[in-house]
């Protein structure tokens, strides 16, 4: 039984540290898009804690294969920030030299998979990973990130079917954020959403079951109580799979394209009771880790750091256009080499 | 032996000298897959290596990927092409393009074979010749044999390739019969085959339009070169033009569809490189455009007449 003290308070008062960076980061980030410096940008409110807590539960020898709004989680993962900042801008310096969207890492020496637009696509990867992990006998869990709305793909199902078949060592961690882009996951009746359709009627956790297996609905905008869970089920895997649903909520639009005022009336307001960034502090104030002198001293530090991090990456080369041929085969065809003419 | 058995070889070969090789698909193991082409394979090597899967080629396909991301060398099975396409998407999206958007963190050395074309009277749904839509995906490698020595030199060439390769296994070819080594050996998967040497025209093919071309050639006496392309993306341009430069006229045969088809690329290739050394226009013999009717297959696929036709119209083409 893993208890919230197998964390040492130093490394729970990091987490917390990653946590508010995470929250100015993203502000910075939203801003440096609507000032032209990002095509597009995947905001990431609300998702902090589920972000910080899937980190801090990763441990060395475990797999991640993320999907596109889990920033925090490789930031909390130990990445150092200039390879995640380098990709997000697609800067010269981006291992994968800017050819995909924003918080599209791929950074397989720290055993992170290579993040996929398409919703789900990464999914029966993650499960293939997982049957490697255990013929190789390889210690540690592969751990898969998905939203909402991708529970309702074919990928999701067959995913999980192989899981259960295999009984793969894997935790299948849907961040349930309430809505895909404007369609809400449930069925509302508070009229929280102007709804026609949902994604799903039955409960996302529940579908584990069905595929043989067990499945939990945590509290996700806490990210001690995100860690405690997601390391306990990291650690069960090796018995067979894991289905988590975390609870929270979009705060801001699905991305630099939509207007959720449109579709939504916005029920988590930021500094209200459910926003993760307050019930962390809830929970660190509880734990004695924290008070209202650090909570101030931390956003200060926070502030400035995001402040320069941000005027620093926008301002970066993009990669050489000449680098954008490379790579496409293991030994180039002739008709790539001739197209390298095109590029001027 | 028989092409199955010589794929069969090729998969015991590179089983027994690679652990990491895995197997997988619909009835692969205990059945040995519908053709048979896994056979005895999962006595030999146990259910760890030869899978048998659910029904989901997503599945399938996306299951072999994430195995090729962490070392292991996926080869899958999908029953029949026709049935590859709910997986088209992790084809397209995941393996063709992890090791370019990654920039080469990850890449895909996987093999994913399949049965196409028709030649077994299995109508829309078992017939489907569909090259096109993976010669048309930047980052794979389209791969089909034309004989037993082919298949299994190529199977395991795709095998050390660090790429995905689509392995597309003509059908109707399946028990045609062939001298081929029990020992490993390999093939470029960069150099077109030249059947045979010729001076009037050139035939470009193949795969399950090979021994249709040769035979129609042969018995109809034509002074012809026939190009086996082996590998159709990327395929051989050097010994195309050599060919073409030489004889000045070519004709282009395959049982898929004409329109926007892999002979439509040749051609177009063809008069942009070499177009002031022909003498006539590129002519395509291909499957007609209509999905693959049942009860007439026969009148559907290329043929004999139609190939002769294409020949007389070349050479006598002022
Ligand atoms: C297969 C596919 N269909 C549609 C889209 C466009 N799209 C991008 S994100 C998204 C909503 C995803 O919702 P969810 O899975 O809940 O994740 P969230 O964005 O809320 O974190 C949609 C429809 C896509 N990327 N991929
Ligand atoms: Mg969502």
């Amino acid at each position: 039984m893993i208890e919230k003290t197998d964390i040492s308070k130093e490394d729970l008062l990091n987490a917390y540290r990653n946590l508010v960076m995470e929250r100015f980061l993203d502000k910075k980030m939203l801003n440096a898009s609507k000032q032209g410096f990002l095509p597009f940008y995947i905001p990431l409110m609300g998702h902090e804690a589920i972000h910080i807590g899937i980190g801090l539960a990763i441990r060395n020898n475990d797999f991640f294969y993320p999907y596109y709004r889990d920033f925090g989680a490789v930031i909390e993962m130990g990445i150092p920030l200039d390879m995640a900042l380098s990709q997000v801008f697609a800067t010269e310096n981006d291992n994968a030299l800017g050819r995909s969207m924003p918080d599209h890492f791929s950074f397989k020496k720290y055993n992170i998979g290579a993040v996929i637009t398409p919703v789900a696509g990464h999914l029966t990867a993650a499960t293939g990973i997982a049957y490697a992990y255990r013929y190789r006998k390889k210690e540690g869990s592969i751990i898969t990130t998905f939203g909402d709305g991708a529970t309702s793909t074919p990928d999701f199902h067959v995913a999980m079917n192989f899981a259960g078949v295999y009984n793969l060592p894997m935790v299948f961690f849907c961040e349930n954020n309430q809505f895909a882009i404007s369609v809400p996951t449930y069925p509302t009746e508070n009229g929280a959403f102007d709804q026609t359709y949902m994604e799903t009627r039955g409960d996302i956790y529940k579908k584990a079951e069905a595929y043989g297996f067990k499945g939990i609905r945590i509290d996700g905008t806490d990210f001690v109580e995100v860690y405690r869970q997601t390391r306990k089920a990291l650690e069960n895997a090796k018995n067979g799979p894991v289905l988590i649903e975390a609870m929270s909520y979009r705060m801001g639009p699905h991305s630099t394209a939509d207007d959720p005022n449109k579709y939504r009336t916005n029920t988590v307001p930021e500094g209200s009771a459910k926003d993760p960034l307050i019930a962390s502090q809830k929970t660190m104030k509880d734990m004695d880790i924290l008070d209202d002198g650090m909570i101030k001293s931390i956003n200060d530090e926070m502030d400035k750091k995001t402040t320069e991090l941000v005027n620093k990456y926008e301002r970066e080369p993009k990669p050489d256009k000449h680098t954008m041929l490379d790579n496409l085969y293991e030994e180039e065809p002739w008709y790539i080499s001739e197209e390298r003419g095109d590029v001027q | 032996m028989t092409m199955v058995k010589a794929l069969n070889s090729a998969l015991d070969n590179a089983m027994e000298r690679d652990d990491s090789v895995i197997l997988l698909g619909e009835d692969v193991g205990t059945d040995g897959g519908v053709f048979r082409v896994t056979d005895g394979l999962l006595n030999k090597y146990g259910k760890e290596r030869v899978m048998d899967t659910p029904l989901a080629e997503l599945g399938i396909i996306g299951f072999g990927i994430g195995m090729a991301m962490e070392g292991l060398k996926a080869i899958p099975e999908i029953q029949f092409q026709d049935f590859l396409y709910t997986g088209m998407d992790q084809i397209i999206n995941q393996m063709a393009k992890l090791r370019y958007r990654t920039n080469g963190d990850y890449t895909v050395p996987m093999v994913l074979r399949t049965p196409y074309a028709g030649g077994v009277h299995g109508g829309p749904y078992h017939s489907q010749s569909g090259e096109a839509y993976f010669t048309h995906t930047q980052g794979l490698t389209v791969v089909t044999p034309s004989t037993p020595y082919d298949a299994k030199g190529l199977l395991l060439s795709s095998i050390e390739l660090d790429d995905p390769v689509i392995f597309l296994e003509p059908k109707r070819s399946y028990f045609i019969k062939g001298e081929v080594p029990e020992d490993y050996y390999k093939i470029d998967l960069r150099k077109a085959n030249v059947l045979k040497e010729g001076d009037d025209l050139t035939v470009i093919t193949y795969g399950p339009s090979v021994p249709l071309v040769q035979n129609t050639v042969k018995k109809n006496n034509v002074n012809a070169e026939i190009i086996d392309l082996r590998t159709l993306n990327p395929f051989d341009i050097n010994t195309i033009l050599t060919s073409v430069k030489k004889t000045g006229r070519v004709l282009i045969v395959h049982e898929a569809p004409k329109m926007f088809g892999v002979g439509a690329e040749l051609a177009a290739t063809i008069a942009e490189k070499a177009i002031d050394y022909l003498s006539a226009p590129i002519l395509r013999v291909t499957g007609l455009d209509i999905p693959v009717p049942f009860a007439l297959e026969d009148y559907y696929v290329p043929n004999e007449r139609r190939i002769m036709e294409a020949v007389n119209k070349l050479l006598n083409y002022q």
